[in-house]
């Protein structure tokens, strides 16, 4: 009863009031940069009473009534509501929208409205690359989207990361295509901060890229500036510094010393440290190598604006940055320069044009596997000191003790000299022509075309005969010419059919052609060993061989396509898309591929009988299914070429003559990706909460397994033949997707959003038809059985090794368990005791299964964001449950140095269950097995940052729209159980892939920056 | 105006966009290749052909250090008991049909057969002059790939041209007789075509062919084929015993007059673990090298094939030739101060024969896997003592096995052998393994003649030949049995 009291009295000040009017002058500027906003509308609530912003973001509005209501609307904004309570001039922020529902999103040759897409498809938008502030693009992808993982091949400066959707499928090629504005392209070399937004592909929905898209499809979507927009001009800079996010626990001189005697003394040798006081901690050469305090720089300043017709923005960036091993030898600098214009001929002919140059210049150590440099430092003795009494690097001695491989790391990081310089342009051309009233006509042409040089002097060096000492210096130089071009042609018809009937047809074509070219040669004899000579034209010293080589290609791919999208009432929608494609990577026998889907979506909340949950804002129902190609494999191995190796000696000299290469398989076709998807989306409570979660299933069929292994016969083990490659296998991956995203407006100065995600993978290899029925890879130890394997019934690449259980304690359980001899010793007390899995009394390789894999069973991600008053906070963490990684960073020989765990070994009985005794005699405990296998679970705190934007009524008298300044941390902190430097690094093979040879650690960065526009 | 303007862009992109867009344009040849089906037209095409089938002969190096490893002279050694798994199972005789080693042995020399049969198969398609000469090579190659493949594995199939994908469904093992049969027409064309001076060193001549063809008489017990002819080579060929038998083994000694037939091998290009089929150098002698080794003469290398105490014993006193096959290198590291360290199976000897030399500078790395000392497959001591074996076990004439015999023991400054009969066919078997130690021939001899139980392990029926690679059987869909015993 009160209550309608107050309404009613209500009401009536209100309608007193309305004969109260104002004329409201006021601006509108996005609460992100400060910029003003044109052509934002306004509209007093409940009347036909509306003006827009002009140039300027300047609006006046006349006859408005006080306490009605403002409605301030811009695509890509929240919309916004002022009561209008005086006629004082109004400054307004609005807030950008990344969530929309209205929001357009790239889906592949067009783009949909969010709440219409029917796919399974992921958006990472500028503001959180801006957050996460990846110095390559994959990294802002960690995390961030459900179903994608990122891993990392090595910490060093510009090393590549392996871009995983949905797992991993094949044996083969697993990378995602990236799209770039309609163009094939590279995500590795663009500058993060030229990017507008990045939707990734996951099931389906990606089929009308037909035989390139069954990996899932990155379309990467540049800036460019807006329309009716001053200019803006933005200049971004951080400057950061890094040190190793790991470091191992070794064992010290002393430590090191005591456990070689007791080495020693177990294999009745004599102590070869018998006074060990006075050797103290000895050298740390983790120290030696990991450098602290390691700079990274970054500068970025942009220019964008736009007239009634014509759009521009123009960016430049500067990035460089030095690794924490060899700062000065292993860094990575890029220079990228970038210019998009767009121009509306006429009201029917749009043009659009954009250009990326690209300049980057990578020096890299040896940072992967037997002779990295961390492989080096892990086991090089403690007891050595860097440098001799002359100041020059100590050599590791030459003995059976620590073999030939091991060198100085410190002499390794000295003589290496390398070059890479990359020079690249791509872009696209396109023209949107409206034909007819419904039917728009695109075409456009993408191109990259890059040229790389690549320089490695080997310097003349003598490390004491180990494998690495070069007797004769030279120089290896190559040029490698990539091109290739995209064309896209293809018309859209749409049109309302019955009012309720919403249709849209896609038909096009795409040629693409991909072709270049790679130059190699080599020199001897650098003048002065030096590398400021190390160049072919100074290195006139020839070998015996060829010291020349060269190769060229041309590759084909030509798609016909067709997409129909239809609605009813924009509640129930479907879409089906058919795709040809033929390309020259398949055999003659099967030229040609289709590839269909379908997608389906229902939107519930827009039914009658929902109108009355007023919890849930949206809820839509989507389904797709489709089949999908990969082609990703070697060129014409479909022929049988004269491209193998044929080199002998006649008269004491070598001969070079023809042989053939690769056998063919005639019969070679695409990768076959059948994909489900069932996926829900959901607003609740006002839009705060935004739901989505997927199930899906995706098959791999017709895998294309290389170098298949067939009879020898067939002479496929020549020198540079092999054998063929074979539609052979298929994986399935299923899984379970979910994000959850909540946001908090409490007050203008307090807002928050809280993001999380989690991905659930299960991957089982369902078929190898060779008739071995498995697959091998990866490398364990020296001269050991491959470690890893593709088999049916099992993950892909799983680790096949042996068994353990435990330690010997005593001869008695020596004698009564299975005989372990065929492993190379007789077993004894404080030797590992494996498992008998075939049970047939020897223990040998016949007991290998499995004994882990590489592959996450979950993966998540948690971010949080916190804005208050002029302070914003964000920490971005991702977590990877499962994964399995093998330790084959410690050279197994008797004088390296260890991990502090080998103080925990087994000396007598009841000393140690996990540990096995240190001795120089022969055991069998470095024999691959689950001894070496371990959970590499972790949780990765990525990126922390907190900046501060000074108020703008400060900077605006300086005409500065935003000053904003911030500090942040990237790779904070891992949690792991993992004792090698990264679990979150990977070969990414998919065979083989998660062996640890000694990973370089991804940087810990501590980073200040600034952000200025005007 | 404007119309007119949209259309005439709209017709020129659609124009563009299509005259690319039949499906001709993904109908091209691969760039700058040529398609192997579509080769031998000129005289260089046959005989770059046939630098690819003599290419696999360095292959052999795995043939030639196994076999010694496998007999009872050396030992597997290396670093530790699990370097190498698959030569270690092979020295203790306990080596199954899982063997990545034997396989490479098995795929090498079938990729050696089919180079081989690749020339042959096109043999008609070009006419030249002197083409008979490289027919004639060729099949004394695929003589020479079969005879190890029947050594190594007894029966395996046969073919005329290139096995295909499928062959090993269908084409069955043939028995040894008939894979001898098959060896003995390729070497008898090649010894009648070939001339006793090849066109360039390293080529096959009408003695490797007649060397080859009696030793594969030799290993059937045809003794009579086998002394005509051994005892033709040695009559007519200009081979004679290399005087110095310390130089046979050195740089300056390859391709000498005793040298039969050698298998070449370079530095001058580098080699990795990656593809050691691919190196041109010597991979064995590298993993014969003294572990850890400074000091003068040899480098180092792995310290596989380790020589026996037995064997080192086995040698008559005054034989000149142990210090040369075997190094002590306790003594020789007291003599010339000389470092060295000791790996698997360390006996104090090393196989010097074809131990790595000091290299010269331009030497291409790894330097442990091109070490160029030529492999001497065939030598003239060899032809000798296997022409002694046939005179006098096919008790043809003992008079000139003993004249053989007694050339190859003046050599080595040893008295004349006077015996006949079993007490001389014991003769030149011992002969024979002090001769040829550390050449890779022993445990063949052991076994063709019956003796395969003086190895340590050695099971009789059984390990006379090696098993065929697990996977073999597999591709083979029942095709193919596994030999006895594995």
């Amino acid at each position: 009863m009160t209550t309608k009291i107050f309404s009613l009295v209500f009401l009536l000040f209100t309608s007193l009031a309305i004969s109260q009017e104002v004329d409201i002058k006021g601006a509108v500027t996005s609460d992100a940069d400060g910029l003003p906003l044109p052509g934002v509308n306004i509209l007093v609530k409940g009347t036909s009473n509306g003006v827009s912003t002009d140039f300027d973001g300047n609006f006046e509005i006349k006859n408005v009534p006080i306490n009605s209501v403002l409605v301030f609307t811009y695509v890509g904004f929240k919309d916004l509501e002022i009561t209008v309570e005086n006629g004082d001039p109004l400054t307004i922020a609005l807030i950008e929208d990344t969530e929309s529902l209205d929001e357009v999103v790239v889906i592949g040759y067009g783009t949909q409205k969010k709440r219409d897409v029917t796919g399974a498809v992921s958006i990472v938008g500028a503001k959180t690359l801006e957050e996460i502030k990846p110095i390559k693009v994959e990294q802002a992808l960690q995390g961030t989207v459900s179903g994608v993982n990122v891993t990392s091949q090595s910490g060093a400066p510009g090393a590549g990361l392996d871009i995983r959707i949905r797992g991993i499928s094949t044996n083969g090629a697993n990378g995602p295509l990236v799209i770039i504005d309609g163009y094939q392209g590279d995500i590795g070399v663009l500058n993060p901060s030229d990017i507008e937004s990045i939707t990734v592909l996951k099931d389906a929905q990606a089929a009308i890229y037909g035989t390139i898209g069954a990996n899932g499809v990155i379309l990467v979507t540049t800036k460019s500036g807006k329309k009716n927009s001053k200019t803006k001009v933005g200049y971004n800079t951080y400057t950061g510094f890094q040190q190793t996010s790991r470091k191992l626990n070794l064992l010290n001189a002393t430590e090191y010393a005591t456990l070689l005697n007791e080495s020693y003394a177990a294999g009745g040798q004599a102590l070869p440290y018998p006074n060990v006081s006075g050797l103290g901690a000895g050298t740390d050469w983790q120290d030696e190598v990991f450098n602290n305090n390691v700079p990274i720089v970054s500068h970025d300043f942009n220019v964008s604006g736009g007239s009634e017709k014509i759009t521009y923005a123009f960016s430049a960036s500067h990035l460089y940055q030095q690794g924490i091993i060899a700062p000065k030898k292993s860094d990575f600098k890029r220079n990228t320069a970038r210019l998009a214009v767009g121009a509306d001929i006429s009201e029917k002919i749009r043009i659009k044009a954009n250009a990326i140059y690209t300049y980057i210049d990578r020096d890299a150590i040896n940072d992967f596997g037997l002779g990295s440099v961390l492989f080096n430092a892990l086991n090089t003795p403690s007891t050595i000191a860097p440098y001799d009494a002359n100041g020059k690097f100590t050599l590791v001695p030459n003995n059976p003790g620590l073999g030939i491989e091991i060198i100085n790391p410190l002499a390794q990081i000295s003589d290496t000299n390398n070059d890479y310089d990359l020079r690249k342009l791509n872009g696209t051309v396109s023209v949107e022509v409206d034909i007819l009233d419904n039917i728009m006509f695109t075409g456009r042409v993408g191109f990259n075309t890059s040229n790389s040089e690549g320089k490695t002097f080997s310097k003349e060096v003598n490390y004491g005969g180990k494998v690495f000492d070069v007797p004769r210096s030279r120089v290896d130089q190559n040029a490698i010419n990539d091109n290739d071009y995209t064309f896209d042609a293809f018309a859209t018809y749409s049109n309302v059919f019955s009012e309720d009937h919403n249709v849209k047809l896609t038909v096009g074509s795409t040629v693409y052609k991909q072709f270049g070219n790679g130059l190699f040669a080599t020199g001897y004899d650098v003048p002065n060993n030096a590398w400021e000579f190390a160049d072919i034209a100074l290195a006139t010293g020839t070998s015996e061989g060829r010291d020349v080589g060269s190769y060229a290609y041309d590759e084909r791919r030509l798609s016909f396509f067709a997409r129909v999208q239809y609605d009813y009432k924009g509640k129930y929608l479907l879409s089906a898309m058919l795709r040809r494609d033929l390309s020259t990577r398949f055999g003659p026998e099967n030229r040609v591929a289709y590839f269909p889907s379908m997608t389906a979506g229902w939107i519930i909340s827009d039914e009658n009988f929902f109108s009355n949950v007023n919890a849930v804002n949206f809820l839509k129902l989507r389904a797709s299914y489709g089949i999908l190609g990969n082609d990703q494999i070697g060129n014409n191995g479909y022929v049988s070429l004269l491209d193998g190796e044929a080199t002998y000696v006649f008269d004491n000299a070598l001969v070079n003559g023809q042989a053939i290469g690769v056998l063919p398989n005639p019969d070679l076709k695409w990768e076959e990706a059948k994909k489900f998807d069932l996926g829900i989306d959901i607003k609740l409570l006002n839009n705060k909460i935004d739901i989505t979660a997927d199930y899906f299933i995706n098959t791999r069929d017709n895998l294309l397994i290389g170098n298949i292994p067939v009879s020898g016969i067939t002479g496929i083990s020549a020198p540079g033949s092999g054998s063929p490659t074979v539609n052979a296998g298929k994986v399935e991956n299923k899984g379970f997707e979910f994000a959850i995203g909540y946001k908090e407006y409490i007050s203008d100065n307090f807002k928050f959003g809280i993001n999380y995600n989690i991905t659930t993978l299960k991957n089982e290899v369902l078929e190898v038809n060779n008739s071995t029925g498995f697959l091998e890879g990866g490398n364990f130890g020296v001269g050991q059985l491959a470690p890893s394997r593709m088999e049916a019934g099992q993950p892909i690449g799983y680790f096949y090794g042996l068994q353990t259980n435990g330690i010997f304690q005593n001869q008695a359980e020596v004698d009564a368990h299975a005989n372990q001899s065929d492993l190379g010793a007789v077993a004894a007390p404080g030797d590992i005791r494996y498992v008998d899995s075939n049970g047939d009394g020897t223990v040998n390789a016949d007991d290998r299964t499995n004994i882990g894999d590489a592959i996450p069973d979950v993966t998540m991600g948690l971010n949080l964001n916190f804005s208050y008053k002029g302070f914003d906070f964000s920490v971005y963490t991702f977590a990877s449950i499962g994964n399995d990684m093998v330790r084959n960073y410690e050279r197994t020989l008797t004088d390296v140095n260890r991990s502090n765990f080998a103080l925990n070994r087994w000396t007598g009985e009841g000393t140690s269950n996990t540990v096995p005794r240190v001795t120089t005699e022969a055991t069998s405990n470095n024999v691959f097995s689950d001894y070496f296998v371990e959970d590499a679970s972790y949780i990765r705190i990525q990126n922390v940052q907190l900046g501060y934007t000074v108020p703008a009524d400060l900077t605006e008298k300086f005409n500065i729209s935003k000053v904003r300044v911030y500090v942040g941390v990237n790779n904070l902190y891992t949690f792991t159980e993992y004792r090698g430097y990264d679990p979150g690094a990977s070969s990414g093979a998919p065979i083989g892939g998660g062996i640890d040879d000694g990973f370089y650690p991804v940087p810990r960065t501590f980073l200040v920056g600034l952000n200025l526009n005007f | 105006m404007k119309n007119k303007f949209i259309k005439t862009v709209s017709i020129c992109i659609i124009a563009i966009a299509y005259s690319g867009c039949t499906d001709d344009f993904v109908e091209r040849s691969a760039p700058y290749s040529i398609d192997s089906e579509n080769f031998f037209n000129s005289e260089d095409d046959y005989y770059n052909a046939l630098i690819g089938a003599y290419d696999m002969l360095q292959s052999t190096y795995a043939n030639a250090i196994l076999g010694e490893i496998a007999s009872n002279n050396t030992l597997c050694g290396g670093e530790s008991a699990t370097d190498v798994i698959g030569w270690q199972q092979i020295d203790d005789m306990v080596h199954t049909p899982v063997n990545s080693n034997l396989k490479d042995i098995w795929n090498w020399m079938f990729a050696g057969v089919n180079r081989a049969n690749y020339i042959l198969e096109f043999k008609d398609k070009t006419n030249f002059e002197g083409k008979e000469i490289i027919i004639a090579e060729a099949r004394f190659l695929r003589a020479y790939y079969y005879f190890e493949l029947v050594k190594w594995f007894g029966p395996v199939p046969l073919k005329e041209s290139r096995f295909q994908l499928g062959d090993e469904t269908t084409i069955p093992r043939s028995s040894v007789s008939d894979v001898y049969a098959f060896i003995e027409a390729d070497l008898i064309f090649a010894a009648n075509t070939l001339d006793y001076n090849a066109p360039q060193i390293g080529r096959a001549t009408k003695s490797s062919a007649e060397a080859l063809l009696g030793k594969a008489y030799l290993y059937q017990d045809k003794f009579t084929e086998a002394a005509i002819a051994l005892e033709n080579l040695i009559l007519n060929s200009p081979h004679d015993l290399e005087t110095d038998y310390d130089l046979i083994f050195e740089n300056q000694g390859e391709n000498g007059i005793g040298s039969v037939f050698e298998v070449q091998y370079t530095d001058g290009e580098g080699a990795s673990f990656d593809c050691l089929q691919c190196s041109e150098g010597n991979v064995a002698v590298g993993f014969s090298g003294i572990r850890n080794y400074n000091g003068p003469q040899f480098t180092s290398g792995f310290s596989f094939n380790i020589p026996t105490q037995e064997v080192y014993d086995a040698f008559e006193v005054n034989d000149i030739r142990r210090d040369v096959a075997i190094l002590d290198i306790e003594a020789w590291a007291a003599f010339t101060g000389a470092s060295f360290g000791t790996g698997f199976d360390h006996t104090g000897y090393f196989n010097r024969k074809y131990l790595p030399r000091i290299r010269s500078n331009d030497a291409a790395g790894d330097l442990n896997l091109t070490n160029p000392n030529n492999y001497r497959a065939i030598r003239f001591a060899d032809v000798l003592l296997m022409a002694a074996e046939a005179f006098n076990r096919g008790s043809i004439d003992d008079s000139k096995a003993r004249l053989y015999l007694n050339r190859v023991r003046t050599r080595a400054t040893l008295p004349d052998v006077m015996s006949s009969g079993n007490a001389l066919t014991s003769a030149i078997y011992q002969e024979r393994r002090v001769e040829l130690v550390g050449e890779g021939h022993h445990f063949f001899d052991l076994v063709r003649t019956g003796r395969g139980n003086q190895i340590d392990g050695f099971s009789p029926n059984r390990n006379e030949v090696f098993p065929i690679p697990f996977e073999e059987i597999q591709f083979s869909n029942g095709n193919w049995q596994q030999n006895t015993g594995y």
